[in-house]
């Protein structure tokens, strides 16, 4: 299973995540999304997509995405990805621990 | 060590492969073997080791579907229920829920995950199982239907709505109003206790609820098939494993016309797409596991492919398995004869071959105009 990561980056800027994200759903999808636009209400992303997002911001951003947190409200924009990185990060680092 | 079963000893094995006929026959496992397999680890081999688990990554732990699979597809069903109970446990639940409970499924006692019912099969979304609040419990109340290892269960994961939302409870199969009933005569895997459950009112502490309140229902199907579909997809390259060892020992001892049917070229051709199959499974399963191991996003589809593709090459390989063995394996129990009816369910479980196809078919849709595709 995956392992509890930790992370050892540095919680990042929040316009650095914001690209990172935007980047990755414009690969995947061929569309590049606005930062607030719904990913869920405009088509470019199913459920089976959503899990893709939760394995790429895991990877991307050493963070554990797990229990309440696998809401697809924290998926639904780019923005709201990139608050609930920002959260995990600043969790992780206050806890050391997931 | 302690002197019961463990994955890394040959005589478990053997005895696995010597009794697998007669399981099936008999519609059942017996519950010392699967506690005994349980307590080793080696039904959710994937959790981790502070939990009591083997800490298995995603290709090591696949081996060993594939090893089970290739003896006994009933038993790999019951390791895939484990395993993805204690996946969804992991992935949806606390870290308090996960000290709870994983070590009990690696302690010896045995789990299922209740998604499907009378009236929602693919769609998932029809579910009417509901769960309620009230005040620091819940209370769940539903029917659910051919969950598989559910008449060895010891704890169910049960999926139900919360209004428009979703919760998995953990329902301990003795808490009162939980009723298990076996299905009866099962087309294939007859052995891995698939079962009716019913829940009448059932009332547990709200601790039960993964992750401790309503959940998105698509997140919990998705997460908790992805670990199952790539069980079953495994275990399909096993089925295909078993059919060739049994089909190429014959094929060269086996004799008509003067020759091993081997020599006979039609027979040969079965074999070649036997062993074809064979390696485009363990290949597409392979890929699939790397994603897993790596963190790649690319898992979620490579999953759908992986299971997909084994399923389908399973049931068409199992097929001319049966045809090449004619007579010697065309007895209930037989190794191809369990391979030709367990392969046909591996066809249905964990999202049927056409809803795999609709989601592959979405993907490529997803992300067309390119030829640039990855290796």
């Amino acid at each position: 299973m995956i392992p509890e990561q930790q992370t050892d980056r540095a919680p990042l800027n929040t316009d650095v995540v914001i690209d990172e994200i935007t980047r990755f759903v414009a690969e995947q999808t061929r569309t590049t999304p606005d930062a607030d636009q719904d990913l869920f209400a405009t088509g470019l992303a199913n459920s089976m997509f959503a899990m893709q997002l939760v394995v790429f911001l895991e990877q991307a951003f050493a963070v554990t995405v797990a229990g309440p947190d696998l809401q697809l409200f924290n998926f639904s924009t780019v923005k709201s990805m990139a608050t609930l990185v920002g959260r995990l990060q600043a969790e992780s680092a206050a806890d050391g621990d997931v | 060590m302690s002197d019961g079963p463990t994955h890394e000893d040959a005589d478990t094995w053997r005895s696995v492969r010597d009794n697998a006929g007669s399981w099936d026959l008999a519609g059942e496992i017996p519950r010392t073997v699967l506690s005994g397999l349980g307590a080793a680890g080696v039904l959710c081999a994937e959790v981790q080791k502070q939990y009591g688990g083997l800490g298995m990554g995603s290709l090591e732990s696949g081996a060993l579907t594939a090893r089970v699979g290739s003896l006994c597809s009933s038993l790999r069903s019951v390791m895939t229920s484990q395993g993805m109970a204690a996946w969804t446990i992991h992935r949806m639940g606390t870290r308090e829920q996960r000290a709870a409970f994983l070590p009990q499924l690696t302690g010896g006692r045995l789990a299922a995950v209740a998604f499907s019912e009378p009236e929602a099969g693919s769609d998932l979304d029809a579910m009417g199982t509901e769960v309620r609040f009230v005040d620091d419990a819940v209370v769940v109340d539903g029917s659910k239907t051919w969950i598989t290892a559910a008449a060895y269960a010891d704890l169910i994961v049960v999926v139900g709505k919360v209004g428009d939302n979703a919760a998995a409870v953990v329902v301990p199969t003795d808490t009162e109003g939980v009723t298990v009933e076996k299905v009866p005569h099962p087309l294939g895997c007859r052995a891995a206790g698939h079962a009716r459950v019913r829940l009448d009112g059932v009332r547990l502490p709200a601790a039960n609820v993964l992750g401790g309140s309503g959940q998105s229902l698509p997140f919990l199907i998705t997460t908790a098939l992805a670990y199952g579909r790539m069980s079953v997809a495994w275990g399909c390259v096993g089925i295909l494993r078993g059919c060739l060892d049994a089909v190429t020992r014959h094929a060269r001892s086996r004799r008509q016309f003067g020759k091993p049917i081997a020599e006979h070229q039609l027979v040969a051709r079965m074999v070649a797409e036997i062993y074809a199959a064979e390696r485009v499974a363990t290949a597409v399963c392979g890929h699939a596991g790397e994603c897993w191991e790596s963190g790649s996003p690319e898992v979620v589809i490579a999953t759908v492919l992986a299971k997909h593709v084994s399923a389908t090459q399973a049931v068409r390989g199992a097929a001319s398995a049966v045809q090449v063995m004619a007579s010697a394996g065309a007895s209930d129990g037989h190794v191809v004869a369990r391979a030709y009816r367990d392969a046909k369910l591996m066809e249905i479980i964990e999202g049927s071959s056409e809803i795999c196809q609709l989601e592959l078919a979405r993907h490529a849709l997803a992300t067309a105009n390119t030829t640039d595709r990855q290796p």
